[in-house]
Protein backbone atom coordinates (compact mmCIF):
# COMPACT_ATOMS: atom_id res chain seq x y z
CA UNK A 1 0.00 0.00 0.00
CA UNK A 2 1.38 3.76 -0.83
CA UNK A 3 1.89 6.32 2.09
CA UNK A 4 -0.95 8.00 0.22
CA UNK A 5 -3.44 5.24 0.81
CA UNK A 6 -2.37 5.00 4.36
CA UNK A 7 -2.71 8.45 5.12
CA UNK A 8 -6.82 8.45 3.59
CA UNK A 9 -7.34 5.15 5.63
CA UNK A 10 -6.35 6.79 8.69
CA UNK A 11 -8.27 10.47 8.29
CA UNK A 12 -11.22 8.04 6.91
CA UNK A 13 -11.33 5.81 10.06
CA UNK A 14 -10.44 9.22 12.29
CA UNK A 15 -13.47 10.69 11.00
CA UNK A 16 -16.11 8.43 10.21
CA UNK A 17 -15.74 5.15 11.41
CA UNK A 18 -14.29 5.65 14.87
CA UNK A 19 -15.68 5.94 18.52
CA UNK A 20 -14.04 5.09 21.99
CA UNK A 21 -11.60 5.34 25.03
CA UNK A 22 -12.13 9.27 25.52
CA UNK A 23 -11.89 11.20 28.27
CA UNK A 24 -15.56 10.03 30.46
CA UNK A 25 -17.33 13.44 30.63
CA UNK A 26 -20.64 13.91 32.30
CA UNK A 27 -22.28 16.36 29.89
CA UNK A 28 -24.86 17.26 32.05
CA UNK A 29 -22.75 18.88 34.72
CA UNK A 30 -20.27 20.49 32.75
CA UNK A 31 -21.06 24.31 32.90
CA UNK A 32 -20.62 26.68 29.83
CA UNK A 33 -18.63 28.90 31.53
CA UNK A 34 -16.18 25.49 31.96
CA UNK A 35 -13.62 25.70 28.79
CA UNK A 36 -10.92 23.28 29.82
CA UNK A 37 -10.76 19.53 31.91
CA UNK A 38 -7.90 17.68 33.30
CA UNK A 39 -7.93 13.92 33.73
CA UNK A 40 -5.89 11.69 35.60
CA UNK A 41 -6.92 8.10 35.21
CA UNK A 42 -5.51 4.26 36.37
CA UNK A 43 -6.54 0.87 35.20
CA UNK A 44 -6.47 -2.13 33.17
CA UNK A 45 -6.14 -1.92 29.24
CA UNK A 46 -3.98 -4.59 27.53
CA UNK A 47 -1.73 -4.11 30.96
CA UNK A 48 -2.16 -1.73 34.17
CA UNK A 49 -2.14 1.70 32.64
CA UNK A 50 -1.93 5.04 34.09
CA UNK A 51 -2.66 8.13 32.05
CA UNK A 52 -3.18 12.13 31.90
CA UNK A 53 -5.76 13.66 29.71
CA UNK A 54 -7.00 17.44 28.81
CA UNK A 55 -9.70 18.69 26.94
CA UNK A 56 -10.99 22.09 25.71
CA UNK A 57 -14.44 23.09 25.53
CA UNK A 58 -15.56 24.44 21.69
CA UNK A 59 -18.14 27.03 21.67
CA UNK A 60 -20.14 25.50 19.22
CA UNK A 61 -24.09 24.92 19.20
CA UNK A 62 -23.87 21.29 19.61
CA UNK A 63 -21.37 20.24 22.39
CA UNK A 64 -18.23 19.28 21.68
CA UNK A 65 -14.65 18.91 23.05
CA UNK A 66 -11.25 18.29 21.53
CA UNK A 67 -9.11 15.89 23.45
CA UNK A 68 -5.35 14.48 23.91
CA UNK A 69 -4.29 11.68 26.31
CA UNK A 70 -1.30 10.03 26.86
CA UNK A 71 -1.20 6.53 29.51
CA UNK A 72 2.07 4.45 30.23
CA UNK A 73 1.97 0.98 30.90
CA UNK A 74 3.61 0.18 34.08
CA UNK A 75 6.69 -1.61 34.35
CA UNK A 76 10.06 -0.77 35.50
CA UNK A 77 11.12 0.94 31.80
CA UNK A 78 7.95 3.77 31.60
CA UNK A 79 8.90 4.68 28.28
CA UNK A 80 8.74 1.83 26.01
CA UNK A 81 4.85 0.77 26.14
CA UNK A 82 2.58 4.08 25.82
CA UNK A 83 -0.03 5.24 23.96
CA UNK A 84 -1.22 8.84 22.96
CA UNK A 85 -4.58 10.23 21.45
CA UNK A 86 -5.84 12.90 20.54
CA UNK A 87 -9.26 13.38 18.97
CA UNK A 88 -12.66 14.80 20.36
CA UNK A 89 -15.84 13.99 21.15
CA UNK A 90 -19.42 15.60 20.96
CA UNK A 91 -23.11 15.12 22.05
CA UNK A 92 -24.83 14.40 19.37
CA UNK A 93 -28.70 14.48 20.57
CA UNK A 94 -30.29 15.01 23.66
CA UNK A 95 -34.05 13.30 24.65
CA UNK A 96 -34.46 15.21 27.94
CA UNK A 97 -32.14 13.15 30.20
CA UNK A 98 -31.09 10.69 27.82
CA UNK A 99 -27.90 11.87 26.24
CA UNK A 100 -25.82 9.80 22.18
CA UNK A 101 -22.33 10.59 22.15
CA UNK A 102 -19.62 9.92 19.90
CA UNK A 103 -16.02 10.41 20.01
CA UNK A 104 -13.32 9.20 17.59
CA UNK A 105 -9.34 9.45 18.35
CA UNK A 106 -6.22 8.87 16.11
CA UNK A 107 -3.55 7.61 17.61
CA UNK A 108 0.42 6.37 17.96
CA UNK A 109 1.69 4.08 20.27
CA UNK A 110 4.33 2.44 20.93
CA UNK A 111 5.67 -1.14 22.39
CA UNK A 112 8.71 -2.46 23.22
CA UNK A 113 10.03 -5.40 24.92
CA UNK A 114 13.24 -7.59 24.28
CA UNK A 115 12.83 -8.78 20.83
CA UNK A 116 10.84 -5.76 19.17
CA UNK A 117 9.79 -2.60 19.59
CA UNK A 118 6.44 -1.80 17.29
CA UNK A 119 5.26 1.74 16.09
CA UNK A 120 1.63 1.88 15.34
CA UNK A 121 -0.64 4.55 13.78
CA UNK A 122 -4.48 3.72 14.90
CA UNK A 123 -7.73 5.08 15.19
CA UNK A 124 -10.41 4.51 17.81
CA UNK A 125 -14.40 5.24 18.28
CA UNK A 126 -16.57 5.24 20.62
CA UNK A 127 -20.67 5.32 20.81
CA UNK A 128 -21.86 5.81 24.19
CA UNK A 129 -25.69 5.88 25.30
CA UNK A 130 -26.66 7.01 28.66
CA UNK A 131 -28.47 8.47 31.07
CA UNK A 132 -26.78 12.08 32.85
CA UNK A 133 -28.02 14.18 35.73
CA UNK A 134 -26.05 17.19 37.64
CA UNK A 135 -24.71 14.93 39.66
CA UNK A 136 -23.97 11.70 38.39
CA UNK A 137 -24.52 9.60 35.03
CA UNK A 138 -24.65 5.94 33.91
CA UNK A 139 -23.97 4.64 30.25
CA UNK A 140 -23.34 1.97 28.19
CA UNK A 141 -20.46 2.08 25.19
CA UNK A 142 -19.13 0.49 22.57
CA UNK A 143 -16.44 0.76 20.56
CA UNK A 144 -13.85 -0.13 18.13
CA UNK A 145 -9.54 0.17 18.24
CA UNK A 146 -7.89 -0.29 15.29
CA UNK A 147 -4.29 -0.53 14.44
CA UNK A 148 -3.49 0.56 11.23
CA UNK A 149 -0.13 0.70 10.06
CA UNK A 150 2.45 -1.00 11.80
CA UNK A 151 6.44 0.07 12.32
CA UNK A 152 8.46 -3.36 13.40
CA UNK A 153 11.97 -2.96 14.55
CA UNK A 154 13.21 -6.60 15.58
CA UNK A 155 16.21 -6.50 18.56
CA UNK A 156 19.07 -8.93 18.34
CA UNK A 157 17.05 -11.57 20.26
CA UNK A 158 14.76 -12.48 17.14
CA UNK A 159 17.35 -11.57 14.93
CA UNK A 160 19.45 -14.49 16.18
CA UNK A 161 16.03 -16.74 15.84
CA UNK A 162 14.59 -15.77 12.34
CA UNK A 163 17.73 -14.12 10.87
CA UNK A 164 15.64 -13.18 7.49
CA UNK A 165 12.85 -11.13 9.42
CA UNK A 166 11.40 -8.12 7.60
CA UNK A 167 11.84 -4.64 9.87
CA UNK A 168 9.69 -1.60 8.44
CA UNK A 169 6.31 -1.10 8.14
CA UNK A 170 3.76 -3.43 7.79
CA UNK A 171 0.13 -3.29 5.67
CA UNK A 172 -2.52 -3.95 5.82
CA UNK A 173 -3.90 -3.55 9.25
CA UNK A 174 -2.03 -5.60 11.91
CA UNK A 175 -5.16 -5.56 14.45
CA UNK A 176 -8.48 -4.26 15.46
CA UNK A 177 -10.35 -5.23 18.50
CA UNK A 178 -13.93 -3.88 19.45
CA UNK A 179 -15.34 -3.20 23.38
CA UNK A 180 -18.50 -2.99 25.13
CA UNK A 181 -18.81 -2.17 28.66
CA UNK A 182 -20.48 0.68 30.96
CA UNK A 183 -19.29 3.88 32.32
CA UNK A 184 -20.38 6.06 34.70
CA UNK A 185 -19.38 9.05 37.46
CA UNK A 186 -20.33 11.05 40.48
CA UNK A 187 -19.98 15.14 40.04
CA UNK A 188 -19.64 17.59 42.60
CA UNK A 189 -17.96 21.15 42.31
CA UNK A 190 -15.68 21.32 40.01
CA UNK A 191 -14.47 17.37 39.83
CA UNK A 192 -15.70 14.00 38.45
CA UNK A 193 -14.80 10.82 39.72
CA UNK A 194 -15.52 7.72 36.88
CA UNK A 195 -15.46 4.32 36.08
CA UNK A 196 -15.69 2.42 33.05
CA UNK A 197 -15.20 -0.79 32.65
CA UNK A 198 -15.97 -3.66 29.68
CA UNK A 199 -14.97 -6.38 27.75
CA UNK A 200 -12.91 -6.93 24.97
CA UNK A 201 -12.85 -9.15 21.77
CA UNK A 202 -10.99 -8.87 18.24
CA UNK A 203 -12.85 -7.65 15.44
CA UNK A 204 -13.21 -11.93 14.05
CA UNK A 205 -15.20 -12.06 17.37
CA UNK A 206 -14.44 -15.58 17.70
CA UNK A 207 -10.74 -14.89 19.72
CA UNK A 208 -10.07 -12.57 22.16
CA UNK A 209 -7.25 -10.46 24.08
CA UNK A 210 -5.28 -12.28 26.50
CA UNK A 211 -7.20 -10.66 28.91
CA UNK A 212 -10.36 -9.55 27.80
CA UNK A 213 -11.14 -7.03 30.04
CA UNK A 214 -10.64 -3.33 30.63
CA UNK A 215 -11.20 -1.18 34.07
CA UNK A 216 -10.59 2.40 34.19
CA UNK A 217 -10.87 5.26 37.02
CA UNK A 218 -10.47 8.83 36.34
CA UNK A 219 -10.77 11.96 37.60
CA UNK A 220 -11.86 15.12 36.08
CA UNK A 221 -10.98 18.62 37.23
CA UNK A 222 -13.15 21.26 35.34
CA UNK A 223 -12.01 24.77 34.88
CA UNK A 224 -13.22 28.29 33.85
CA UNK B 1 -8.54 26.80 16.53
CA UNK B 2 -10.75 23.64 15.77
CA UNK B 3 -8.92 23.50 12.36
CA UNK B 4 -5.73 24.31 13.10
CA UNK B 5 -5.62 21.70 15.30
CA UNK B 6 -6.86 19.48 12.60
CA UNK B 7 -4.41 21.05 9.71
CA UNK B 8 -1.69 19.87 12.66
CA UNK B 9 -2.50 16.33 12.99
CA UNK B 10 -3.02 16.24 9.65
CA UNK B 11 0.35 17.31 8.59
CA UNK B 12 2.11 15.03 11.05
CA UNK B 13 0.65 12.15 10.45
CA UNK B 14 1.04 13.17 6.46
CA UNK B 15 5.01 13.86 7.44
CA UNK B 16 5.31 10.54 9.73
CA UNK B 17 3.77 8.37 7.01
CA UNK B 18 5.88 9.53 3.91
CA UNK B 19 9.28 9.67 6.37
CA UNK B 20 8.55 5.96 7.43
CA UNK B 21 6.85 4.34 4.60
CA UNK B 22 10.82 3.57 2.70
CA UNK B 23 9.75 -0.54 3.28
CA UNK B 24 6.43 -1.53 3.13
CA UNK B 25 5.61 -5.65 3.70
CA UNK B 26 2.31 -7.56 3.93
CA UNK B 27 1.52 -8.86 7.96
CA UNK B 28 0.49 -12.20 6.47
CA UNK B 29 3.05 -12.92 3.68
CA UNK B 30 5.13 -16.52 4.64
CA UNK B 31 8.77 -15.48 5.69
CA UNK B 32 8.33 -12.22 6.60
CA UNK B 33 7.70 -12.68 10.27
CA UNK B 34 8.46 -15.95 10.73
CA UNK B 35 10.08 -18.82 8.97
CA UNK B 36 8.51 -20.33 6.40
CA UNK B 37 6.85 -24.18 6.92
CA UNK B 38 7.99 -27.39 4.91
CA UNK B 39 5.27 -26.79 2.82
CA UNK B 40 5.77 -24.02 2.12
CA UNK B 41 9.94 -24.47 1.52
CA UNK B 42 10.97 -27.61 0.50
CA UNK B 43 14.54 -26.99 1.61
CA UNK B 44 13.45 -28.20 5.08
CA UNK B 45 14.71 -31.21 5.67
CA UNK B 46 10.68 -33.01 6.45
CA UNK B 47 8.82 -36.48 6.46
CA UNK B 48 5.19 -37.27 5.50
CA UNK B 49 3.00 -39.22 8.20
CA UNK B 50 -0.24 -39.72 9.15
CA UNK B 51 -1.55 -36.87 6.63
CA UNK B 52 1.11 -34.54 7.84
CA UNK B 53 4.47 -32.74 6.97
CA UNK B 54 6.45 -32.64 10.08
CA UNK B 55 10.36 -30.82 10.13
CA UNK B 56 12.69 -33.33 10.99
CA UNK B 57 16.19 -34.44 11.33
CA UNK B 58 18.05 -37.80 12.50
CA UNK B 59 21.68 -38.26 14.01
CA UNK B 60 23.53 -41.36 14.05
CA UNK B 61 23.69 -44.38 12.99
CA UNK B 62 19.78 -46.19 12.30
CA UNK B 63 20.45 -49.04 13.05
CA UNK B 64 21.89 -48.08 16.58
CA UNK B 65 18.56 -48.16 19.46
CA UNK B 66 16.18 -45.38 18.31
CA UNK B 67 16.33 -42.01 21.26
CA UNK B 68 12.86 -39.84 19.33
CA UNK B 69 13.35 -36.75 20.96
CA UNK B 70 9.51 -34.75 22.10
CA UNK B 71 9.86 -31.07 22.47
CA UNK B 72 7.89 -28.81 24.94
CA UNK B 73 4.94 -26.46 24.40
CA UNK B 74 2.90 -27.36 22.75
CA UNK B 75 3.65 -25.38 20.08
CA UNK B 76 7.27 -24.78 20.22
CA UNK B 77 10.06 -27.29 18.85
CA UNK B 78 13.21 -29.03 18.79
CA UNK B 79 15.62 -25.95 18.00
CA UNK B 80 16.57 -25.27 21.93
CA UNK B 81 16.93 -29.29 22.14
CA UNK B 82 19.39 -29.62 19.37
CA UNK B 83 21.88 -30.63 22.54
CA UNK B 84 20.39 -34.23 22.76
CA UNK B 85 22.09 -35.13 19.13
CA UNK B 86 25.63 -36.03 21.40
CA UNK B 87 23.74 -38.84 22.56
CA UNK B 88 24.26 -39.76 18.56
CA UNK B 89 27.96 -40.21 19.47
CA UNK B 90 27.41 -42.63 22.39
CA UNK B 91 25.71 -44.94 20.28
CA UNK B 92 22.39 -43.81 19.35
CA UNK B 93 20.10 -42.75 16.73
CA UNK B 94 18.55 -39.89 17.54
CA UNK B 95 15.44 -38.32 15.99
CA UNK B 96 14.39 -35.24 16.43
CA UNK B 97 10.82 -33.74 14.94
CA UNK B 98 8.54 -30.72 15.17
CA UNK B 99 5.24 -31.90 16.49
CA UNK B 100 2.53 -31.50 13.99
CA UNK B 101 1.91 -27.56 13.95
CA UNK B 102 4.58 -26.48 15.60
CA UNK B 103 7.93 -25.22 14.37
CA UNK B 104 8.67 -25.50 10.97
CA UNK B 105 6.18 -28.54 10.49
CA UNK B 106 3.00 -27.88 8.91
CA UNK B 107 0.22 -25.53 10.31
CA UNK B 108 -3.37 -27.16 10.69
CA UNK B 109 -6.71 -25.74 11.98
CA UNK B 110 -6.44 -25.42 15.55
CA UNK B 111 -10.15 -27.49 15.73
CA UNK B 112 -8.27 -30.25 14.04
CA UNK B 113 -6.17 -31.31 17.28
CA UNK B 114 -6.60 -34.35 19.69
CA UNK B 115 -4.64 -36.41 21.90
CA UNK B 116 -4.91 -39.34 20.09
CA UNK B 117 -3.66 -37.65 16.46
CA UNK B 118 -0.54 -36.73 18.34
CA UNK B 119 0.02 -39.92 19.32
CA UNK B 120 -0.66 -41.55 16.02
CA UNK B 121 1.95 -39.01 14.16
CA UNK B 122 4.57 -40.54 17.00
CA UNK B 123 3.57 -43.91 16.08
CA UNK B 124 4.17 -42.54 12.84
CA UNK B 125 7.41 -40.88 13.33
CA UNK B 126 9.04 -44.47 14.87
CA UNK B 127 8.06 -46.57 12.18
CA UNK B 128 9.02 -43.94 9.49
CA UNK B 129 12.77 -44.05 10.65
CA UNK B 130 12.54 -47.76 12.38
CA UNK B 131 14.76 -49.84 10.79
CA UNK B 132 14.07 -53.76 12.50
CA UNK B 133 12.08 -54.81 14.77
CA UNK B 134 14.29 -55.60 17.38
CA UNK B 135 15.53 -52.10 17.36
CA UNK B 136 15.19 -50.15 21.17
CA UNK B 137 12.86 -47.52 21.25
CA UNK B 138 13.17 -44.91 23.42
CA UNK B 139 11.61 -41.61 24.43
CA UNK B 140 13.37 -38.25 25.70
CA UNK B 141 10.48 -35.40 26.32
CA UNK B 142 10.73 -32.37 28.21
CA UNK B 143 8.35 -30.38 29.37
CA UNK B 144 5.05 -30.94 27.49
CA UNK B 145 7.07 -33.53 25.54
CA UNK B 146 7.37 -35.23 28.52
CA UNK B 147 3.70 -35.44 28.89
CA UNK B 148 3.47 -36.63 25.31
CA UNK B 149 5.85 -39.23 26.34
CA UNK B 150 3.96 -40.50 29.21
CA UNK B 151 0.42 -40.60 27.00
CA UNK B 152 2.39 -42.19 24.50
CA UNK B 153 3.32 -45.22 27.25
CA UNK B 154 0.03 -44.84 28.98
CA UNK B 155 -1.78 -46.05 25.99
CA UNK B 156 1.16 -48.63 24.26
CA UNK B 157 3.19 -49.70 27.11
CA UNK B 158 4.79 -52.79 25.15
CA UNK B 159 6.11 -50.03 22.00
CA UNK B 160 8.66 -48.33 24.19
CA UNK B 161 12.04 -49.62 26.35
CA UNK B 162 12.44 -46.83 28.12
CA UNK B 163 11.52 -43.09 28.83
CA UNK B 164 13.29 -39.87 30.37
CA UNK B 165 10.76 -37.64 31.46
CA UNK B 166 12.70 -33.83 32.04
CA UNK B 167 9.90 -31.78 34.33
CA UNK B 168 6.50 -32.68 32.48
CA UNK B 169 4.10 -30.21 33.32
CA UNK B 170 0.92 -32.26 35.04
CA UNK B 171 -0.05 -35.79 33.97
CA UNK B 172 -3.08 -35.08 34.41
CA UNK B 173 -5.15 -31.97 34.77
CA UNK B 174 -5.05 -31.44 38.36
CA UNK B 175 -1.27 -31.58 37.93
CA UNK B 176 -1.40 -29.05 35.70
CA UNK B 177 -3.34 -26.44 37.00
CA UNK B 178 -1.00 -27.15 40.33
CA UNK B 179 2.07 -26.64 38.46
CA UNK B 180 0.32 -23.57 36.13
CA UNK B 181 -0.84 -22.24 39.33
CA UNK B 182 3.03 -22.39 40.76
CA UNK B 183 4.87 -21.69 37.70
CA UNK B 184 3.20 -18.39 35.88
CA UNK B 185 2.56 -15.96 38.79
CA UNK B 186 1.47 -12.76 37.46
CA UNK B 187 2.86 -9.21 38.82
CA UNK B 188 0.43 -6.92 37.17
CA UNK B 189 2.79 -4.05 37.46
CA UNK B 190 5.74 -5.77 36.02
CA UNK B 191 7.34 -5.06 32.97
CA UNK B 192 7.03 -8.67 31.79
CA UNK B 193 3.23 -8.18 32.13
CA UNK B 194 3.23 -5.28 30.48
CA UNK B 195 5.06 -7.17 27.86
CA UNK B 196 3.24 -10.32 27.62
CA UNK B 197 -0.33 -8.08 27.43
CA UNK B 198 0.24 -4.64 25.62
CA UNK B 199 0.93 -6.02 22.82
CA UNK B 200 -2.93 -7.00 21.97
CA UNK B 201 -3.84 -3.89 20.88
CA UNK B 202 -0.96 -3.66 18.21
CA UNK B 203 -1.68 -7.01 16.84
CA UNK B 204 -4.54 -9.79 17.13
CA UNK B 205 -4.85 -12.26 14.14
CA UNK B 206 -7.85 -14.24 13.47
CA UNK B 207 -8.31 -17.84 15.04
CA UNK B 208 -6.16 -19.33 12.07
CA UNK B 209 -3.81 -16.54 10.84
CA UNK B 210 -0.59 -18.25 11.49
CA UNK B 211 1.62 -15.94 10.75
CA UNK B 212 0.81 -13.57 13.56
CA UNK B 213 -0.55 -15.73 15.55
CA UNK B 214 2.78 -17.51 15.25
CA UNK B 215 4.92 -14.04 15.67
CA UNK B 216 3.03 -13.09 18.22
CA UNK B 217 3.13 -15.77 20.42
CA UNK B 218 6.86 -15.78 19.18
CA UNK B 219 7.48 -12.20 20.94
CA UNK B 220 5.87 -13.07 23.79
CA UNK B 221 8.45 -15.80 25.17
CA UNK B 222 10.45 -13.27 27.05
CA UNK B 223 7.62 -13.38 29.27
CA UNK B 224 9.15 -17.15 30.59
CA UNK B 225 12.40 -15.74 31.22
CA UNK B 226 11.59 -12.69 32.75
CA UNK B 227 13.83 -11.45 35.78
CA UNK B 228 12.73 -13.54 39.00
CA UNK B 229 10.75 -16.00 36.96
CA UNK B 230 9.84 -18.75 39.68
CA UNK B 231 11.18 -21.77 36.83
CA UNK B 232 14.82 -20.84 37.07
CA UNK B 233 15.01 -19.85 33.47
CA UNK B 234 18.55 -17.98 32.75
CA UNK B 235 17.58 -16.66 29.66
CA UNK B 236 15.87 -16.69 25.75
CA UNK B 237 16.56 -19.73 23.82
CA UNK B 238 16.38 -20.37 20.18
CA UNK B 239 13.34 -21.91 18.68
CA UNK B 240 12.73 -21.68 14.97
CA UNK B 241 8.76 -20.54 15.03
CA UNK B 242 5.91 -20.86 17.79
CA UNK B 243 2.58 -23.19 17.14
CA UNK B 244 0.00 -20.91 18.29
CA UNK B 245 -3.03 -23.32 17.12
CA UNK B 246 -2.17 -26.26 18.24
CA UNK B 247 -1.21 -24.93 21.49
CA UNK B 248 -4.70 -22.99 21.66
CA UNK B 249 -6.22 -26.40 20.27
CA UNK B 250 -4.75 -27.98 23.32
CA UNK B 251 -5.70 -25.97 25.82
CA UNK B 252 -9.05 -26.23 24.67
CA UNK B 253 -9.05 -29.81 24.99
CA UNK B 254 -7.81 -29.78 28.41
CA UNK B 255 -9.87 -27.01 29.38
CA UNK B 256 -13.45 -28.40 27.98
CA UNK B 257 -12.46 -32.24 28.27
CA UNK B 258 -9.83 -32.52 30.57
CA UNK B 259 -6.99 -35.26 30.20
CA UNK B 260 -5.21 -37.83 32.41
CA UNK B 261 -1.83 -39.79 31.27
CA UNK B 262 -1.81 -41.91 34.00
CA UNK B 263 -4.49 -44.38 33.86
CA UNK B 264 -2.36 -46.93 32.66
CA UNK B 265 0.76 -46.68 34.01
CA UNK B 266 1.19 -48.87 36.16
CA UNK B 267 1.07 -51.31 32.97
CA UNK B 268 4.67 -50.04 32.57
CA UNK B 269 7.31 -51.82 34.40
CA UNK B 270 10.25 -50.27 32.84
CA UNK B 271 12.23 -47.73 35.13
CA UNK B 272 11.98 -44.37 34.04
CA UNK B 273 13.83 -41.76 34.31
CA UNK B 274 12.68 -37.84 35.87
CA UNK B 275 14.32 -34.80 35.52
CA UNK B 276 13.94 -31.67 37.11
CA UNK B 277 16.26 -28.61 37.53
CA UNK B 278 17.76 -27.40 40.72
CA UNK B 279 16.34 -23.78 40.03
CA UNK B 280 12.69 -24.12 39.53
CA UNK B 281 11.02 -23.43 42.26
CA UNK B 282 7.89 -24.18 40.64
CA UNK B 283 9.09 -28.15 40.19
CA UNK B 284 11.20 -29.50 42.71
CA UNK B 285 11.72 -32.64 43.89
CA UNK B 286 8.71 -32.57 45.58
CA UNK B 287 6.48 -32.48 42.47
CA UNK B 288 8.84 -34.83 40.53
CA UNK B 289 7.98 -37.79 43.02
CA UNK B 290 4.20 -36.18 43.19
CA UNK B 291 4.59 -37.76 39.28
CA UNK B 292 6.81 -40.37 39.46
CA UNK B 293 4.28 -41.92 42.09
CA UNK B 294 2.32 -42.99 38.62
CA UNK B 295 4.83 -45.36 37.77
CA UNK B 296 5.62 -48.64 39.16
CA UNK B 297 9.72 -47.99 38.78
CA UNK B 298 11.07 -44.14 38.53
CA UNK B 299 14.55 -43.03 39.08
CA UNK B 300 14.51 -38.90 40.32
CA UNK B 301 17.46 -37.20 39.48
CA UNK B 302 18.19 -33.53 39.93
CA UNK B 303 19.98 -31.78 37.49
CA UNK B 304 22.37 -29.09 39.22
CA UNK B 305 22.65 -25.40 38.34
CA UNK B 306 19.68 -24.79 35.86
CA UNK B 307 15.74 -24.36 35.97
CA UNK B 308 12.99 -25.57 33.32
CA UNK B 309 15.54 -24.78 29.95
CA UNK B 310 17.88 -27.60 31.27
CA UNK B 311 18.89 -29.12 28.11
CA UNK B 312 19.85 -26.04 26.83
CA UNK B 313 21.48 -24.45 29.77
CA UNK B 314 22.96 -27.08 31.20
CA UNK B 315 23.35 -30.11 28.46
CA UNK B 316 26.70 -31.16 30.36
CA UNK B 317 24.68 -31.65 33.72
CA UNK B 318 21.66 -33.45 31.52
CA UNK B 319 24.20 -35.51 29.54
CA UNK B 320 25.96 -37.85 31.61
CA UNK B 321 22.37 -38.55 33.83
CA UNK B 322 20.80 -39.68 30.61
CA UNK B 323 23.66 -41.88 28.84
CA UNK B 324 23.59 -43.99 32.16
CA UNK B 325 20.05 -44.22 32.13
CA UNK B 326 20.07 -45.53 28.75
CA UNK B 327 23.35 -47.58 28.82
CA UNK B 328 21.58 -49.32 31.48
CA UNK B 329 18.64 -50.00 29.20
CA UNK B 330 20.30 -50.37 26.31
Amino acid sequence: MKPILILITFLISLFTFNILHSQTINWKSLQNEQKHILNANTGWEYGFVYGIGYAYRLETKIPMVLEGSVSFASGEVILDDFKTKIGGQINLYQIENFNFNAAVHGIYRRYGNPLVTLQNFGADATAIIGYYKPKWFAAGEFGFDKAIVTHFKHADIYTDVYPDVKNGWFEPATGGNFNFGIQGGYSFNRSDITLRAGKVMTEDFKTSPLVPFYLQLGYNYKLD
Amino acid sequence: MKNKVLSAIAMAVSVFFFLGCEEENSIDQPGNLVPKTVDQDSSIPSISINGTQLHAETFGNPNNPMVVFLHGGPGSDYRSSLNAKDLADDGYYVIFYDQRGSGLSKRHDQNSYSIQLVLDDLTGVIAHYRTSNTQKVFLFGHSWGAMLATAYVNTYPALINGVILAEPGGLNKKLLDEYGESSRKLNLFSEATSDLFYMDQFLTGKENEHEILDYKMGISTSFSYAKGNDEGIEGPSPFWRMGTAVLNGFIDIAENDGFDFTTNLTQYDTKVLFLFGEMNKSYGYHFARKEAMYFRNAQIEEVKGTGHEMIYFKWENVHPIVLNYLNELK
